[in-house]
């Protein structure tokens, strides 16, 4: 059996632990379902308010901020990633990764895997109930597309998740700078308003993180939101996000595994 | 090869296991001035550590408590890295041929931690069976061995987190074992078992032994291992002396 097939299954077992450890809690999908009606129900009625240029309808704001909510839905799990790690610290499974043969580098980036796949799942329910409850027009024909992008969008948002999974390691707090950038990405990064309402100022902001661009292509994809470039242009752009970033986030990481092991650190929490 | 190397060589033959005829006589675990200073501290931990250790011998490292003990495993094990030093198993050394190295080790670390409280025993086996690289059909019937070896049938559709200490105790030494590997590091490992853990314990290192696998045995000192001993020491001001 090839070493890749091997690491495959060893990744497979860490999404699959994950799995079974979620549905343990067996009310966890209900309430997470339940949270989406809210919010949904939530920005229906908000939505009847916005009466601006940049929508036609309520409407249109209404599929504007749901595809935001699902975005947002699939940046918080790649920002799930440091605290997935301290969860790990403190329960001391950290340990069995560290001297597993899969390693701790190849098992921080699985520990990403099970929450990017949720968020897939929940994003895809929560479209699915804005069209039945709230009569979310969908371009069905785009719709598969979704998928080859929210899996480029991932590699493109994982290594700031995976940025803050090595600050972890080295100063095991970390749940608190990404809250921060979470909620800064909700303001600047047009999940909940267009960018083009920001002051002049601080526009430049959704051009330097690749969030703006997945959440506009998303819109385009889902509800036909007009893009002011080629599609392309941003396939390109969330590309370029995590051929360059991905491979200084599992430098970092790599490098604050050797850190901890040097300073006797990593197993602290 | 050293006096050490020879006595643990010689007292592997001592176990009489069939495997042990067939053991070659270079060191299966090698250390070399091992040293180890946390950030702060006077003194270092491990002041220069020597050890050689045969294939199929088991040696017994006893300490008052802070004396280094768990943090020498730890270091084996390749969880921390030394300050200065090598640690070399079968030639193997932990930062060079990781993947490797970790196959060939087995660890019960000190403490009761490193379980998964919602998985069922089974799960948590098959978890780490996963992470051992295994594969599915040899993780499949390594978690099948575990379960036997470690009188788990009973409890293997039951949660870890409604086990007693004693019995998650079994699960953490059954992990250990499961891959069969080349080295254990077994650190305080009869912590809350019972008579009849200790004996499935005893059991499975004699079975490991037998098959070539080196031991190294940390407790306090004055608890002895209940397994027959190839070398015994005993770790004070950073450095292991004969006992």
């Amino acid at each position: 059996m090839s070493a890749a097939l091997i690491a495959g299954r060893a990744t497979l077992a860490v999404v699959h632990r994950d799995a079974q450890i979620f549905l343990s809690y067996r009310t966890r999908v209900l309430s997470q379902l339940a949270n989406a009606i809210f919010t949904l129900t939530l920005f229906h009625f908000l939505a009847q308010l916005v009466h601006v240029d940049t929508f036609d309808s309520p409407r249109a704001y209404f599929a504007f901020v749901t595809v935001g909510v699902v975005i947002l839905q699939v940046l918080s799990s790649c920002f799930g990633t440091p605290a997935l790690v301290r969860q790990e610290l403190v329960a001391g499974t950290f340990e069995k990764l560290v001297v597993s043969p899969f390693g701790a580098l190849r098992g921080i980036v699985a520990l990403t895997l099970f929450p990017f796949l949720y968020s897939l799942l929940l994003g895809s329910a929560t479209i699915a109930l804005a069209t039945l409850l709230f009569g979310l027009q969908i371009d069905w024909a785009l719709a598969p597309l979704c998928l080859p992008l929210a899996a480029l969008s991932v590699l493109a948002f994982l290594p700031f998740g995976l940025l803050f999974a090595a600050l972890t390691l080295v100063v095991k707090q970390s749940a608190v700078g990404t809250t921060w950038v979470i909620a800064l990405l909700s303001l600047v990064g047009g999940l909940y308003f267009p960018v083009s309402l920001l002051p002049a100022w601080i526009r430049w902001v959704s051009e330097v993180q690749p969030f703006s661009t997945a959440v506009g292509l998303m819109r385009h994809l889902l509800v036909d939101s007009p893009l002011h470039a080629s599609p392309w242009v941003g396939v390109a752009k969330l590309a370029a996000f995590a051929l360059l970033l991905m491979p200084i986030a599992i430098a970092t990481v790599s490098a604050a595994i050797r850190v901890g092991r040097r300073r006797g650190t990593i197993l602290e929490y | 090869m050293t006096e050490t190397a020879l006595g643990a060589a010689a007292g592997a033959a001592a176990v009489q296991s069939p495997a042990a005829d067939e053991l070659e006589l270079w060191p299966a675990l090698e250390l070399c001035g091992v040293r180890k200073r946390w950030p702060k501290a006077k003194e270092p931990v491990l002041a220069g550590i020597e050890l050689e250790l045969a294939p199929g011998a088991v040696a017994w490292i006893a300490g008052s408590n802070g004396a280094g003990k768990t943090t020498l495993l730890r270091i084996v094990a390749g969880l921390l890295a030394p300050d200065g030093g090598t640690v070399r198993l079968d030639g193997m050394a932990p930062d060079r041929e990781r993947a490797a190295y970790q196959r060939a080790i087995g660890l019960i670390s000190a403490g009761d931690r490193g379980l998964h409280a919602r998985l069922t025993v089974r799960q948590d086996l098959g978890y780490w069976a996963g992470l051992a690289m295994l594969g599915r059909a040899a993780g499949r019937a390594a978690v099948e061995r575990a379960i036997e070896a470690f009188d788990l049938g009973g409890l293997a559709g039951h949660r870890v987190d409604r086990l007693s200490m004693g019995q998650r105790q079994r699960v953490r030494i059954a992990m250990a074992f499961m891959h069969e590997p080349r080295l254990l590091l077994l650190d305080e490992p009869t912590t809350s078992l019972d008579e009849e853990g200790r004996a499935c314990l005893h059991a499975a290192v004699a079975e490991r032994v037998a098959a070539g696998c080196a031991v190294l045995w940390c407790s306090p000192t004055g608890e002895r291992p209940g397994v027959p001993l190839d070398a015994q020491y005993a770790l004070v001001g950073g450095r292991l002396a004969a006992a």
